[in-house]
């Protein structure tokens, strides 16, 4: 899968070009047909062979603006398709030759993750060259197939007032964005913001990757909670303390992660802001919530740099509550090695609880593949960045 | 650990003692929302806190499958903050060598492979274990759980896992009511197939496990159907609008009802010479695919209203008289032949079956529900072992067309439409009908639009036991079989095995790799229909 040269798509992944949307359903056909046939040989000895089946529940609609963005995808929504089987339609928008001669070339390709499985999905590649904004949406449309949902996954940041953008999202049902990949990742909480904020009226959901992959984290604090001795501490909580993981030379800062798990935690327990996050030591956070009862929370927002994390990555959380007299400390950390939580419960130092689980580093499929199982909005999500706006 | 103690002794106080009536159930879900960290769709379905007693804790159900599915949950993250498993049996050993025990369980029989040591070492820090060969070992129990709850805060919930040979079931309800084993949670039971041998044995065994424990605390394990399979039927019936208004015998011609094996009995010889197929496979698994099949809508996704419509299609199954035992029901066992071209013996070959074994491998039924939806329509039943493939499925044969415009050498080929719910292997749904073959004149052939999960969403089903546990934790019955369920099975099924042993009909016998006697044929070509080939 060498990178594309000078323009030209790697056909082996895309499959041919071809001249127009009713040729490239024509060759969608023919490749079906094949693909069928192949299945029958393969059958035919076993009793009562099926057919293979053209299976879908999905549009995905991919925007890449980068060659590795759109392999990246494309090797993705194979290793997907067996969960997910859609027609993902690749808009690749080759920004590079801006003002150059608009074209716009399709490519089409049905590949199959496994030789024995039964499933096929449909992949379709839009290559547009220069200035073709206002053209995508013409090329997309007549793609989708007929009501299933759309999934719309822009791989970068998602732009500002621009046509490209405007035009794919009125499309879909659903955003999937990656704060890890924007060009500014501190400044996600302005932009999704204000993606939430255009959503308003309009009926797409919006999610981040990075909220995706605070799922366990967020499984294993509430579990806490469920103990109901430790109940109660939700209600005296006094600090939180948030790592995320940096590089060693602490240069590329990525909180996106952290601050939604402090946005999570404000919204379910309905903490009030008091003053604007702002920023301390090497690129961490001090700032001040409010409990419901009026009680300060403080919360820190730290950099780590640890072995085997990616860069933004949750390093551990630790949740304070005064209780009873004790200081309560509910802990998740990366022990004993990056691939573990342990999770532990210590009062006035004691060590009361102490279990490990196994935290499996997703990629890009496995939290793709959790998000596509959504096809509403996910509140719970809305309201944690809600509570970030209000800070920022 | 043993100075958490006062943590927790406050928490058994604070926390709710309702134990009365039908309070707990509700005020335990009623605590899981009021963890406000837990809304939203992603999170898993933790259950609450909890112990698990395991009585026969050194048996083979507990190796080969609680405890690796116990371990697995633990890896999913799908087990509660704070989990306790104590394990009882009457021989004496430390709860070190109990670990170990496990651990070696585990690392033999668990579906994940190699064993997490990490995350085993701290999950078996909250394993115990009791011996309880008398009265003395009972009280130890009793103060073995009073400490786990303290130093594990495990609220006082407790599930009793009867993982024992049924003879077991008796004494062990009896001392954990005799000894107060029950917590100030919840408490529940989870008892193992088989339940009872017919109805009389049934009852008694129900009346007494409700000496201790309410009806809705017993948790009747009957997991021939999976959860995804009984919630894929649910979901094909009544979230698809088009599916029930024909769902009745204004259009339905028929139903076959068909769960075939391929294996004979193998080592199962000695419990399945005193069942055979009729308690091993009619009794539960036939009757609990009719009764999905058959039932009315209920009135609510949940454990008791789809429970309650069950039963109503089991009390409403017309029963089978002895007069009529010799039409409406045919015994069979295999003989000699050959499975996937391998010579295999004959059922009284077999090892631990009689020389004169009267046991039936093969039962073919014709049954009516007698209701306004289904009256006087046949659901034909055959299981077997020894037939030619594995195979589940339930068909639903409609009414052909009503006035046939086509002549009949364009409709040659054509059958009625028939909708297959295929639950092994392959589970998915296929819908026959007709369609003009291509070009070539007016011509008419069934096709099949078939549909498969496995296709559409490829997920892993995840083990039964796991299921199992989990929804036994949360207190979700749907898997479970309710009292009136199993003995509105046993009320059908034992007149037909009465009349048998009374040798009406004879034991009718079939080649090993056929698909059945020739009485079963006999069975269902007297009304004009066929079996399908499955």
């Amino acid at each position: 899968m060498a990178p594309t040269v000078s323009g030209d798509v790697d056909e082996k992944v895309w499959g041919a070009a071809v001249p127009s949307i009713a040729a490239l359903e024509r060759e969608l056909a023919r490749l079906r047909r094949a693909a069928g046939a192949h299945a029958k040989e393969v059958t035919d000895a076993a009793e009562g062979s099926h057919a293979i089946a053209r299976a879908a529940v999905l549009n995905l609609v991919v925007y890449a603006d980068r060659d590795v963005h759109a392999m990246r995808a494309a090797r993705t929504a194979l290793r997907l398709s067996l969960r997910h089987p859609s027609r993902v339609i690749v808009v690749y928008g080759d920004r590079s030759r801006e003002g150059a001669d608009v074209e716009v070339r399709l490519h089409c390709h049905v590949p199959r993750a496994d030789e024995t499985t039964h499933v096929y999905y449909e992949q379709v590649l839009a290559r547009v060259r220069g200035d073709a904004d206002d053209r995508i949406a013409s090329v997309v449309i007549p793609l989708l197939v007929p009501d299933l949902p759309v999934f719309l996954w822009w791989t970068g940041t998602p732009p500002q007032d621009t046509r490209r953008f405007d035009d794919l999202i009125a499309l879909a049902d659903r955003l999937i964005v990656d704060s890890s990949d924007f060009a500014r990742p501190d400044r996600m909480v302005p932009v999704i913001a204000s993606l939430a904020t255009r959503q308003r009226g309009q009926r797409f959901g919006v999610t981040d990757l990075n909220w995706t992959r605070l799922t366990p984290w967020r499984e294993l604090l509430a579990a806490f909670f469920d103990v109901e001795a430790w109940r109660p501490c939700l209600d005296e909580i006094v600090g939180v303390r948030a790592g995320f993981s940096v590089d060693m030379d602490g240069r590329d800062i990525h909180p996106s992660q952290a601050l939604l798990l402090v946005g999570w935690l404000a919204s379910r327990l309905r903490w009030q802001t008091k003053g604007h996050l702002a920023p301390s030591e090497a690129g961490g956070l001090l700032f001040r919530l409010l409990r419901r009862d009026g009680g300060p929370i403080d919360v820190r927002i730290r950099p780590r740099f640890e072995n085997g994390i990616e860069p933004g990555d949750t390093s551990g959380v630790r949740v304070q509550a005064r209780h009873a007299g004790s200081l309560y400390e509910f802990v998740l950390k990366r022990a004993p090695d990056p691939r573990h939580i342990t999770a532990s419960v210590i009062v006035d130092g004691d060590t009361r609880s102490l279990r490990v689980v196994p935290l499996p580093s997703p990629g890009v499929e496995e939290l793709l593949r959790e998000e596509l199982a959504i096809v509403g909005n996910d509140h719970v999500f809305e309201e944690a960045l809600h509570a970030l706006v209000a800070l920022a | 650990m043993s100075r958490a103690t006062s943590g927790f002794a406050a928490s058994s106080e604070s926390g709710s003692r309702v134990t009365t009536s039908g309070r707990t159930a509700a005020t335990a879900s009623g605590r899981e929302e009021a963890n406000p960290l837990k809304e939203g769709l992603r999170l898993q379905r933790v259950p609450k806190p909890a112990t698990l007693v395991l009585f026969g804790g050194s048996g083979d159900l507990t190796r080969r499958k609680l405890m690796p599915a116990l371990y697995n949950l633990a890896l999913q993250r799908l087990l509660p903050a704070s989990f306790a498993v104590v394990g009882a049996a009457r021989s004496a050993q430390s709860d070190d060598e109990f670990r170990t025990e496990l651990h070696d369980a585990v690392a033999e029989f668990s579906r994940t492979k190699p064993i997490n040591e990490e995350v085993w070492e701290a999950f078996a820090r909250n394993i115990r274990f009791v011996a309880t060969p008398d009265d003395a070992g009972y009280d130890a129990l009793r103060a073995a759980l009073d400490r786990v709850d303290a130093d594990v805060g495990t609220n006082g919930n407790r599930l009793f896992y009867l993982a024992t040979p049924p003879p077991a079931y008796v004494p062990i309800i009896r001392a954990i009511g005799e000894h107060s084993l029950r917590g100030p949670g919840w408490s529940r039971v989870v008892v193992e197939k088989p339940f009872g041998r017919d109805l009389r044995s049934a009852m008694d065994l129900t009346n007494i496990v409700h000496e201790v424990f309410r009806e809705d605390e017993v948790f009747r394990i009957d997991h021939y159907l999976g959860k995804e399979t009984v919630q894929n039927i649910l979901v094909l019936r009544f979230a698809n609008g088009i599916f029930e208004p024909i769902w009745n015998r204004q259009y339905v011609d028929h139903v076959q009802i068909t769960v075939a094996e391929s294996l004979g009995v193998e080592e199962r010889a000695d419990y399945y010479e005193h069942a055979g197929a009729m308690r091993d496979i009619v009794q539960n698994h036939v009757l609990q695919l009719m009764a999905l099949v058959g039932m009315e809508p209920p009135v609510a996704f949940d454990d008791r209203a789809v429970r309650d419509e069950k039963v109503k299609v089991l009390r409403a199954l017309r029963p089978i008289t002895e007069r009529e035992v010799g039409a409406r029901t045919v015994r069979a066992q295999y003989g000699r032949g050959y499975i996937e071209g391998k010579a295999v013996p004959a059922y009284r070959e077999e090892r631990g079956v009689a020389r004169d074994s009267q046991t039936e491998s093969f039962v073919a039924l014709r049954c009516f529900i007698d209701n306004w939806r289904w009256e006087g329509i046949p659901f034909y039943i055959r299981t077997g072992k020894r037939l030619p493939k594995r195979s589940t499925e339930i068909a639903i044969r409609f009414r052909v067309a009503p006035h046939r415009i086509f002549d009949k050498t364009a409709s040659e080929g054509l059958d009625a439409n028939e909708l297959v719910l295929r639950i092994q292997p392959d589970e998915g749904i296929s819908l026959t009908f007709g369609a003009k073959v291509p070009v070539q004149g007016l011509r008419i052939r069934t096709v099949n639009m078939d549909f498969v999960y496995g296709a559409s969403f490829m997920v892993d089903a995840p083990d039964a036991y796991e299921t199992l546990i989990i929804d036994a934790l949360r207190g979700d019955a749907t898997l479970f079989t309710r009292r009136d369920e199993v003995e509105q099975q046993w009320q059908f099924v034992d007149p037909i095995i009465a009349a048998w042993s009374r040798g009406v009909p004879a034991v009718a016998s079939y080649a090993a790799g056929s698909w059945g006697p020739t009485e079963a044929d006999t069975l269902i070509e007297r009304d004009g229909r066929s079996w399908r080939r499955p």
